[in-house]
């Protein structure tokens, strides 16, 4: 189910701009939706800050190296209408976050879904600003 | 008595803190039914249209962030600028524009917290203020910029320096306000997908309000350096009731233009 929600996001955002959404700025030219990435990790900070909201993983990689991962989501106010708030997320909780990559290949991504050890989805419906104008 | 009024007093607690547990749980992901292309558009709340001490609509209130619909206002099937519904365009503007799509639009100075000027759409939500004499329009998103209709039945001033959100004079056809603008630079672009314009970019913009929670606004673009015909675009927003505009500073934390740099 969650791969399936991936793709069908990542398809969305290959659309680009069949649905529109409140947003500002071209998703594509920053993230790469064929790029996914599935991280699992600690939460180093959150920052409730505009334009995109942004929260950080501490993950181990492959190699074993622990990588600071940086997580963008959509805009304060699209966070707040679907009732996410500020210490929705915080630092020390444990997060699996399925996320499409930059571009430009830094430990940076777009977060689709945000997922807590206990199944709990956080920042549902105003991450990945794909598909937007 | 005691026991029965200590056990339906603790069934109305759960009850209440479930059902409040309910209501503040946030929204799953989903496509929202009201985004479905070739569906009706999602409707704001019902009543009447609100009126100024002169009768006419009174559009004040906090709008949500507009949708594109058909002529006949249903979600159009697809976003802003897409290529079935842009007029053809003369040759070195149909070259910048698939300049721009090349680079999945890296250049959007949207993107660098400069202004998205009309008609491109605002981001997030837009707050009106109707006097008799101006409307206002305050943007949550972008630049945190405004614009004024002036409703005076002043004439645009000679000589305007062109400007990003150009020089907009106002007069009503029933209940109607129809917006005329000019005087805009031609470094904004018209949407997300780079369309461009000239300085003879001229707007029309209709606006009613047809009952208390909708707004529709139609767009007239005549701009003969860019379209060979007006590009007509139907617009509906919704009412917003559940939060005040938040402040938005864009340069707050904007870290996108390191990455689109990079990246091309």
């Amino acid at each position: 189910m969650r791969i399936y929600a991936g793709v069908l996001i990542a398809g969305l955002c290959l659309l680009g701009g069949a649905i529109p959404v409140m947003a500002h700025h071209s998703f594509a030219a920053e993230y790469d939706a064929n790029k996914p990435v599935t991280i699992t990790g600690t939460v180093t900070k959150v920052e409730w800050m505009n334009p995109h909201a942004r929260f950080y993983v501490d993950a181990k990689g492959a190699d074993g190296q622990v990588n600071n991962w940086n997580f963008e989501l959509g805009a304060i106010p699209s966070l707040l209408k679907r009732g996410w708030r500020k210490d929705s997320l915080k630092e020390g909780d444990q997060v699996t976050v399925e996320g499409l990559r930059a571009k430009d290949n830094s430990y940076t991504a777009s977060a689709v879904k945000v997922s807590l050890p206990d199944g709990r989805k956080v920042f549902a419906g105003s991450a990945a600003p794909g598909a937007e104008q | 008595m005691k026991k029965w009024f200590f056990l339906s007093a603790a069934m109305a607690a759960t009850v209440l803190s479930l059902s409040m547990v309910a209501i503040a749980a946030p929204q799953e992901d989903a496509t929202p039914p009201e985004r479905v292309p070739g569906k009706p558009p999602q409707r704001g709340p019902a009543g009447p249209t609100p009126r100024l001490s002169d009768g006419k609509p009174d559009f004040s209130g906090v709008w949500n962030g507009q949708q594109i619909v058909t002529e006949k206002g249903l979600v159009a099937a697809a976003g802003p600028g897409s290529a079935a519904e842009v007029p053809p365009m003369l040759p070195w503007a149909a070259k910048v524009t698939a300049d721009r799509a090349a680079t999945s639009y890296a250049d959007d100075f949207e993107a660098r917290c400069l202004p998205g000027t009309p008609p491109r759409i605002p981001p997030y939500h837009m707050s009106l203020f109707s006097t008799p004499k101006l409307v206002l329009v305050l943007f949550e998103g972008n630049t945190h910029m405004y614009r004024q209709f002036f409703v005076d039945g002043s004439d645009h001033p000679k000589n305007l320096k062109p400007t990003f959100y150009g020089d907009s004079r106002a007069h009503w056809e029933g209940d109607t306000l129809v917006v005329d603008t000019t005087g805009f630079n031609d470094i904004s672009w018209v949407d997300g997908r780079g369309h461009p314009h000239t300085k003879q970019m001229h707007l029309t913009e209709k606006f009613r309000r047809p009952d208390y929670g909708n707004l529709a606004i139609d767009v007239v673009i005549d701009d003969p350096g860019t379209f060979t015909k007006p590009w007509i675009m139907h617009r509906v927003a919704t009412l917003e009731t559940g939060m005040e505009m938040t402040e938005y500073v864009c340069n707050e934390n904007n870290q996108d233009p390191g990455h689109l740099d990079k990246a091309h």
